[in-house]
């Protein structure tokens, strides 16, 4: 072994191979056993002084290495919970004990630094039966020396598909694609790995591709020997792009008109018309509203009403993107004059705007480097506070504020100014000094006399941004396929690639180059075979979940899910102070929390259970797409529904007293209610069930069994 | 060193997907497998929430000694512990305190009921001192639900009940339901009252213009319309919906849940001892779900601080608007408490429950040693004490002490994160097991410690 050993370089890659210094034991933030190191290694001087100076130094014996406690520890000659994390006399043991016998010298800062981590493979997809691969891991220093550290550096797969010895060989169990992240001292490098099946008589057999898209998709599926399912017909194209743009059902006219229409591009045109409904910008507003917190507990309810509006006429006019961010990044002024400046009257400490704004602008998920560097990205906590910085000007002049509930800091009822003092940074915890406003990954800070946030608002969507223009068309692409092809959405770091690298840079040049279209975005992914394949999955592709084979049906959201219901039923949801006949989507607030609620507001029970959010969060993740228990009670027996079918003059009460034969109605609320005719078996149990009815009062009743019936069908509550 | 996450048994009723491919951070932080397997003592918790922070120097840590001021107006008796004496007002409970362990030392520093509730209700503390705590995601779960993620009941019965009331103080406190654990986590919570003649639940009741029969064909319909998709078959999304349907349904028809509910199959006699009060029948509703399989459950005080009626509301006699602390307690709190908190402790040990079903008996802070202008007290989260029975705890018993004041613990001080733990071990959970958090962010259930001193 080369001598002296250093502790920089050779001791602290032990301490994190050995799994010594991982949040689950000594690198947690109480530590264990009352040892604590920072996590996986973050803060190598500190760590040296916890391990060779506290506790009196007794933890190393440098006249007896072999007896220093942390080597007695870690091969487990002395109890330890961490059980035996080596032998004596492996190359981890070596290393320390040569540099305790050396007198277990620090040199953090002298020794050269790593400068990059090179994995190799960095990708490959190895076909059945060939399952094995070894990872190989070389270490280069800033003198210019490399060396193989294959045998040191820490490897941790993301799931089970696979397993990884700790000298890098890997075995995959289970066909599929992962990543192993490789780890040595403080870089981390992702090696993606895919396993692809045997499959004899493999044949590939895709539906006829229609751009950069397909090719892309599609040129990965046949890599992985996984065939597309067919595409979807009419009836389900037409349903998903009805609830993907603007969250409603066609009409059954609009549904038999549809499917009997022989243009070979109405799938085109029907998305286009879609975009130029009123309700797309409302549908597409929504999410938006999440996102920028609109609710009234601190924007008022005139400032829900702007911010909402806003928002939602920026989208009906197509306001570039880009511009809508500069919009509300550069916004100042009263939130009653300048809606976007509710922004700001929403969120307001600087850090508190910093993890959001990167969060919903950049896609990138800061928080966790407020308290350490970020363990999986590559942001530091100067990174951290540097942005955040850029923020601190930011006061605020409050015209009024009458609040209902006096005691009440979050929340502000009147005219609020936001406005940018001359002054105002935050302080770096670490170094205890002010942090200057910098741009993440932007080298030097915004000069000092510069407007921060007009700064950000130029750096953030100029065309050489990295961040900006995939985070949106990532989250474009998710609303409409399910899944972003970085996931979750707004947590873009190296270690969690995109499933399809080259495909998220193509949609973000289009992107920029279409001057931040939303709808030319919309056109563009909706007009693919891939958009357009079905939900039943074949052979080769049931397992896939990631790689866009098939769709993958999802239950509709809280507001598609009673508008739906309320355009069923042809009648309207008994949501408190709107006027009757209003969407769920239109409202501007969020549901109302629960101090504000009376009995009456049986809606809001709904669109809780179904997990709309409260707008306190800046993440999509507050949107809870889970099923529960309480969701089947509401659509089994809640009000809202049972109210919805049993209200007068609704379209059972119709149906009912119209003078057709019995299949026409039940045709007509099929069409309605799924979009197609019923089949020969519904339509005979259907009629079984209407003929059981004697008078008109009767045969309402049988029609509010097949409508509950329908709506309670799976076909109806997810979007396939 | 590889890191495994076998999906977990409840994940046909969990929708939404896992990321597969990208290092999506939960499977980077492995959850803490428990390193140590933890034998449960109870099988249950009860756990009776005294909203409005109930007075330790008038009930279980009276300082007869102490000035004029201080001292509790009311007179003391001996209880049957040794050396523990309590309000006068309170003779049944002095009967069953060689059942029971107090603790004396418990103490934090949120002076507000939305903080200290949300710290009392989940056993973690907030960062601000907030009068109106913010209810977001990224808020502590309750217990409940926490061992509903962890060691959900494999019954009909929901694991997590919680009654009769939301509670608010403005706004809710956090620690009432699930949070970041998701909504599959929430308790079955409902607000009918108990005491009520037509105690029922909305859950357990159909409409009126809807009857089993009805409901049953209109599940057939919706059945046949499910099998013209093969939805069933190929997703994940739709087999989850229909194992709640199925759940549901069962629920509505299933005789163990209605029995549970239905308190008109106690003898009169019984329910009349426990209290007819929205309070006394909650409890009695407590002992019936607990036999019937629940883990959890919570049963609030009141829905409001109160302290300012005799008729309703919680602890929280500040004296105001010109009422007064004792005669207050002395009609309604200490009275209901005397009645309904010996009784259940009774009757659970005399059906053989109480070694089995941990009680917990605890508001969110005590109240001002000096009694103020309007002769009465103010809140006091520096020291107060949390009564427990049953389930594993020693029976009779005192641990830690305050000072000649009730001011300052003296001995043994405990946070309510080591209540927290002390309630997850007697469970047989690790106090320290991680759960994912908003952010992917690894978060200990509880960074206190079980108080090894008062299990027996």
């Amino acid at each position: 072994m080369a001598s002296p050993v250093s502790y920089q370089n050779e001791v602290m890659a032990v301490l994190a191979k050995a799994g010594c210094n991982m949040g689950t034991c000594h690198g947690n933030a109480n530590g264990k056993g009352g040892f604590k190191i920072s996590l996986r290694g973050e803060s190598p001087a500190g760590d040296w002084k916890v391990i060779a100076r506290n506790e009196l130094g007794r933890r190393l014996n440098l006249i007896e290495p072999d007896e220093s406690l942390l080597l007695k520890k870690a091969t487990a000659q002395i109890p330890h919970e961490g059980r035996r994390r080596f032998e004596v006399d492996s190359w981890e043991y070596r290393i320390l004990r040569q540099w305790i016998a050396e007198g277990a010298k620090n040199d953090t800062g002298q020794a050269p630094e790593l400068t990059a981590l090179e994995v190799a493979p960095t990708h490959r997809t190895l076909y059945a039966p060939d399952n094995q691969i070894q990872i190989t891991a070389k270490a280069r220093f800033a003198d210019g020396s490399e060396r193989d550290v294959t045998s040191q550096a820490v490897y941790e797969p993301s799931n089970n598909l696979l397993e990884v010895t700790p000298l890098g060989q890997v075995t995959f169990n289970k066909p599929g694609e992962t990543t192993v992240l490789v780890r040595f001292l403080n870089r981390q490098e992702p090696v993606r790995l895919a396993f692809v099946p045997e499959r004899v008589d493999f044949a590939w057999s895709p539906p006829t591709r229609q751009g950069m898209i397909d090719t892309m998709i599609f040129g990965k599926l046949q890599k992985l020997r996984i065939n597309p399912s067919p595409l979807a017909d009419d009836t389900v194209f037409m349903r998903r792009a009805y609830l993907d743009l603007i969250g409603l059902l066609p009409t059954e006219n609009e549904a038999r008109e549809f499917v009997t229409d022989s243009d070979p591009v109405k799938r085109k045109k029907l998305v286009n018309r879609l975009m130029e409904r009123e309700e797309f910008a409302e549908f597409w507003a929504l999410k938006w509203a999440d996102l920028l917190n609109v609710e009234v507990r601190t924007l008022d309810p005139k400032g829900v009403q702007l911010f909402h509006g806003w928002i939602r006429d920026r989208i009906a006019d197509n306001t570039p993107m880009d511009e809508f961010a500069r919009s509300i990044i550069s916004a100042r002024g009263s939130t009653y004059t300048n809606p976007a400046a509710n922004y700001f009257r929403a969120i307001r400490k600087p850090q508190e705007l910093a993890e959001a704004t990167a969060q919903v602008f950049l896609g990138r998920r800061l928080q966790c480097a407020q308290c350490h560097n970020h363990p999986f990205d590559r942001w530091t906590q100067g990174d951290y506070y540097d942005w955040a910085s850029a923020f601190a000007k930011i006061d605020y002049k409050l015209l009024k504020n009458i609040r209902r509930d006096g005691l009440d800091k979050h929340e502000f009822n009147g005219e609020q100014v936001v406005y940018m003092k001359s002054n105002g940074s935050v302080k770096n915890p670490k170094t205890g000094k002010a942090a200057p406003a910098r741009f993440l990954s932007a080298g030097q800070p915004v000069p000092g006399g510069d407007d921060p946030l007009r700064e950000m608002a130029k750096w953030m969507t100029a065309p050489d941004n990295p961040f900006f223009a995939r985070a949106q068309a990532n989250r474009i692409w998710f609303h409409l396929m399910g899944r972003g092809l970085v996931n979750p959405i707004d947590d873009f770091r190296p270690t969690n690639p995109a499933t399809h690298p080259v495909l998220l840079d193509l949609l973000a040049t289009e992107f920029i180059a279409s001057g931040y279209d939303l709808r030319h975005m919309i056109r563009l992914i909706t007009s693919s075979a891939t958009y357009q394949l079905a939900s039943e999955p074949n052979a080769t592709n049931a397992g896939d979940e990631i790689n866009y084979s098939h769709a993958i049906p999802r239950r509709l959201s809280a507001e598609q899910l009673l508008d739906t219901q309320a355009q069923v039923a042809d009648a309207p949801l008994p949501i408190r102070d709107h006027p009757p006949g209003t969407r769920v989507v239109q409202v501007a607030n969020t549901i109302k929390e629960k101090r504000r609620r009376s009995k009456d507001d049986i809606v809001d029970v709904v669109l809780e259970a179904f997990g709309k959010p409260q707008r306190l969060l800046n993440c999509e993740c507050e949107r809870s797409d889970e099923t529960t228990l309480a969701q089947a009670f509401q659509m089994i027996s809640g009000p809202v529904l049972n109210g919805l079918l049993t209200g007068k003059a609704n379209r059972l009460e119709r149906l009912a007293k119209a003078d057709q034969p019995a299949q026409q109605t039940l045709e007509s609320l099929y069409w309605t209610a799924l979009s197609r005719p019923p089949t020969a078996t519904e339509l005979e149990a259907g009629l079984q069930h209407l003929a059981k009815a004697e008078t008109t009062e009767a045969k309402r009743g049988q029609l509010e069994d097949i409508a509950w019936a329908l709506m309670n069908s799976k076909e109806f509550i997810l979007r396939r | 060193m590889n890191v495994f996450h076998p999906l977990n048994r409840r994940s046909a009723l969990r929708v939404g997907g896992l990321g597969l491919l990208g290092l999506n951070m939960r499977k980077l932080f492995a959850a803490e497998k428990a390193k140590r397997r933890i034998v449960p003592k109870a099988k249950s918790v009860v756990f009776l929430f005294q909203w409005g922070g109930p007075s330790q120097l008038d009930m279980f840590d009276m300082k007869p000694d102490a000035p004029d001021g201080i001292r509790s107006p009311h007179k003391w008796i001996d209880t049957n512990l040794p050396g523990v004496i309590t309000n006068e007002h309170m003779p049944a409970v002095a009967k069953i305190m060689n059942k029971v362990t107090l603790v004396r030392s418990v103490h934090h520093t949120m002076k507000n009921h939305n903080s200290a509730g949300y710290y009392a209700l989940s056993g973690s503390a907030p960062d601000f001192d907030d009068q109106r705590l913010r209810d977001t995601k990224e808020m502590y779960p309750a217990y409940g639900s926490v061992v509903d993620h962890l060691t959900p009941t494999k019954g009909d019965m929901p694991t997590f009940v919680a009654y009769p009331y939301i509670m608010r103080d403005g706004s809710a406190p956090p620690g009432q339901h699930a949070s970041f654990l998701g909504k599959a986590h929430d308790p079955f919570l409902f607000t009918n009252d108990p005491s009520s003649k037509n105690f029922a639940l909305p859950e357990l009741s159909l409409p009126t213009n809807i009857d089993p029969k009805r409901l049953a064909s209109r599940r057939q319909l919706q059945q046949l319309v499910d099998q013209q998709s093969r939805l069933l078959d190929y997703s994940a999304s739709a087999r989850g919906l229909d194992a709640y349907y199925e759940r549901a349904l069962g629920m509505l028809n299933s005789p163990k849940m209605r029995n549970a509910f239905d308190l008109t199959q106690e003898p009169d006699k019984i329910r009349d001892t426990y209290g007819r009060h929205t309070y006394g029948q909650s409890v009695l509703l407590a002992r019936r779900l607990v036999e019937a399989g629940t883990k959890f459950v919570n049963v609030y005080f009141s829905d409001s601080i109160g302290g300012q009626s005799t008729t309703f509301g919680g602890w929280d006699t500040h004296g105001f608007n010109n009422t007064r602390m004792y005669p207050i307690v002395e009609k309604r709190h200490l009275p209901i408490t005397n009645q309904t908190l010996p009784t259940f402790l009774n009757d659970l040990d005399d059906r053989g429950l109480l070694d089995e079903t941990l009680v917990v008996w605890m508001g969110e802070f005590g109240r001002t040693p000096k009694i103020n202008a309007n002769s009465s007290r103010d809140h006091w989260p520096q020291c107060y004490t949390v009564l427990l029975a049953g389930g594993g705890i020693k029976r009779g018993y005192v641990y830690g002490a305050s000072d000649k004041n009730a001011s300052y613990p003296a001995e043994n001080p405990v946070r309510p994160d080591d209540i927290a733990a002390t309630m997850y071990q007697l469970l047989g959970i690790d106090p320290h097991t991680e759960v994912i958090g908003v952010g992917d962010r690894p978060l200990p259930i509880t960074t206190g410690n079980a108080i090894q001193d008062i299990i027996g």
